[in-house]
């Protein structure tokens, strides 16, 4: 067990003891912490800490070499990103993925799970369902490009907006498949500050509104400020865990940043 | 907005690539019409080329659902062709190596499921992995397909091909003795030339009619699917399979989907092909089929069915057309002239217009879902237009 990670009284996310090597390199080393429901969770670290690696593993897109993850009380350790998505675990890549050949309200549409239009059979043999809930779709999707303050791109294609746009858009649509835990890797990256504290409202709404956060983030200001715990990584394992405040004057975190020893 | 309802709001809401494909169609329609009752072009061989250009439709829409919805990479079009005229051919010609002497019926359905199996087969290995590991994987598959019809000679007949093969219609009320029991007309339209329909001009109607039920079902059936939300999973995944993974959608199980029912598509294209031509031999499975159908799709425009339409059609105006120049001195051979145009027109393609010249033109919603909603202008390009080409990579 790392020493640094907290107890948790009702986690939506737990990760326990969970490695992964690539060769010599453990990018995760007995990694151990949980994510509290309700909560904004920050996960920073130096650059190379393996945050973005942790997500792959939890996400189901890296296979472990060890330890579990838990969604929701669900051992989900080994699953298809898919299946871990269906546990209510949905993440956001650092880069933002363009939908060539779509307007912003398709590439939301993709967003919604278990849409009966999905299946291949039923678009023939029930065409009426799939009506129904595309355009339940389409309208949720539309309230939700409003909350945002972008329903004015929702024609536009989705190739033609900027990076911040898109990262909205992302978060918007990561929100249609309705997440009780959403992964956000460096939400505000590359974005300019006037969008990025429109990603920091909607974060802070969407969370009071239930969905809980665990989100990597290298903008400090950002993400002290916006959330609470925060989890810090070096060297794949866990260093420790605390409030902003604690985080912030912790010798060792200082140390992992300025490349001290550890 | 449809065309009955509204035609010229219809017209109006054309795009301007639409529009282009609409009136070169048009005029070529009329140009074979007047080759037609001029006696230039045979009424039997007009039809036998509207057949062809069926069945050529038929494997872009096959290719097109795997190519243009997924981005799956299909080198063995000929295979899945090959594997629908021998599947038929087999269960139903008289010179048959094994069963034979079957309805058309079954062999078409013998023929659909022998490719299924075969995609299955090819699917679940590669289906997994990247894209590129089923573009070798299938590259591989046609010559094997290929070189097994070429020797298993006890089942196939080998390098003499499968004779013998009755038409489709063979064994159906009425229509199976349609072509005999019409009447021979004689048209004269201009003093001179008359025009003979005979036997053989109902004979090919029936195929005609035939290849017109084949590819409007799977017109019907992939436009519908394009648009649902099932066609939007796999465009996600054309785009980038990792995020629709991320969003909670089996991959694996989307992509085995699209790559069946192209498979089946290409089949079905060789049922009908069996039935045509009443031959199937080992050559018929030459990777250039495979060719014809990327050409077709890469030139309508990834992704579109009417763009594979359109290829379709030129594929066949080029590979048919070209007969004619016999006429015309040129210092050129008809065959290789053949593969020049093809790729003199992917060239100019490529350079003018590398999205295709039809690609898909609108936002791809259920239809019923977008209507009565306040619909966007049209805009004056595709919406895949306007990302500045060079997109399919």
């Amino acid at each position: 067990m790392s020493e640094g990670a907290l107890p948790k009284q009702d986690p939506v996310l737990r990760v326990d003891d969970l490695q992964k090597s690539f060769g010599g390199l453990a990018a995760t080393d007995h990694a151990t912490f949980g994510v509290e429901r309700g909560t904004i969770t920050g996960l920073i670290g130096p650059n190379g800490a393996g945050k973005s690696t942790l997500f792959n593993l939890i996400s189901g897109f890296y296979e472990p070499d060890g330890g579990t993850v838990e969604v929701n009380g669900t051992d989900v350790t080994g699953m298809e990103p898919y299946q871990v998505a269906d546990h209510g675990l949905i993440r956001t890549f650092q880069t933002p993925r363009k939908l060539e050949g779509m307007t912003v309200r398709e590439a939301m549409l993709v967003g919604p799970r278990k849409q009966p239009g999905e299946s291949f059979l039923t678009l023939f043999a029930s065409p009426g369902s799939v009506s129904e809930s595309e355009s339940a779709n389409l309208a949720e999707a539309e309230r939700i490009l409003e909350e945002f303050e972008i329903d004015h791109l929702a024609t536009q294609p989705a190739t033609d907006i900027s990076g911040g746009q898109m990262k909205l858009v992302e978060l918007a649509r990561a929100m249609l498949a309705e997440p009780e835990v959403l992964l956000l890797d460096e939400p505000v990256a590359g974005v300019n500050p006037t969008l990025a504290k429109k990603l920091k409202d909607q974060i802070r709404r969407l969370n009071e509104q239930g969905t809980t956060f665990l989100l990597i983030e290298h903008d400090m200001e950002f993400v002290m400020d916006l959330a609470d715990p925060i989890v810090v990584l070096d060297q794949g394992h866990v260093l420790t865990e605390g409030t902003p405040e604690g985080v912030r004057n912790d010798d060792r975190v200082i140390d992992a940043y300025l490349g001290g020893g550890t | 907005m449809s065309l009955l309802d509204d035609p010229r709001a219809t017209f109006a809401d054309l795009t301007r690539p639409e529009g282009w494909v609409l009136g070169v169609s048009v005029a070529f329609a009329l140009f074979l019409l007047v080759a037609m009752l001029t006696g230039a072009l045979g009424p039997t061989y007009f039809l036998f080329l509207v057949g062809l250009a069926g069945m050529y439709a038929l494997l872009s829409f096959g290719l097109n659902a795997q190519w243009g919805f997924t981005g799956l990479i299909n080198f063995s079009v000929a295979a899945f062709f090959g594997i629908g005229a021998y599947g038929s051919a087999l269960m139903t010609a008289s010179s048959s190596p094994i069963a034979g002497g079957f309805n058309p019926l079954v062999g078409l359905v013998v023929a659909l499921v022998v490719a299924l199996v075969l995609a299955l087969l090819i699917g679940i290995p590669t289906l997994r992995l990247r894209t590129d590991y089923l573009a070798i994987a299938s590259l591989g598959l046609a010559e094997v397909v290929r070189l097994v019809v070429l020797n298993e000679r006890w089942l196939t007949n080998g390098s003499a091909g499968v004779r013998g093969i009755p038409g489709f219609f063979q064994g159906w009320p009425v229509l199976s003795t349609f072509p005999e029991a019409m009447p021979g007309l004689r048209l004269v339209v201009i003093p001179g030339s008359p025009i003979i329909l005979g036997t053989s001009f109902w004979q090919s109607l029936l195929n005609v009619l035939l290849v017109l039920a084949f590819a409007g079902v799977t017109f019907f059936v992939l436009r519908r699917a394009h648009q649902s939300p099932w066609g939007r999973v796999l465009r996600t995944i054309r785009s980038d399979e990792d995020l629709a993974r991320a969003l909670g959608k089996n991959t694996y199980s989307f992509k085995m989907q699209s790559f069946i029912l192209g498979s089946l598509i290409m089949a079905l294209a060789g049922v009908f092909y069996t039935h045509l031509n009443l031959y199937v031999g080992p050559g018929d499975l030459d990777p250039i089929t495979t060719f014809y159908a990327w050409v077709a799709v890469i030139l309508g425009g990834s992704g579109s069915n009417r763009g594979a339409l359109f290829g379709g059609i030129v594929i066949v105006t080029i590979r048919e057309g070209t007969r004619f120049l016999n006429d015309v001195a040129l210092p050129i051979d008809p065959a290789p002239m053949r593969l020049l145009l093809i790729g003199v027109v992917i060239v100019a393609v490529m350079r003018y217009r590398p999205q295709g010249v039809l690609p898909p033109q609108r936002e791809l919603i259920w239809p019923s879902a977008v209507d009565g909603r306040a619909t966007p202008e049209t805009p004056d390009s595709g919406v895949r237009e306007r990302k500045g080409g060079g997109g399919d990579e």
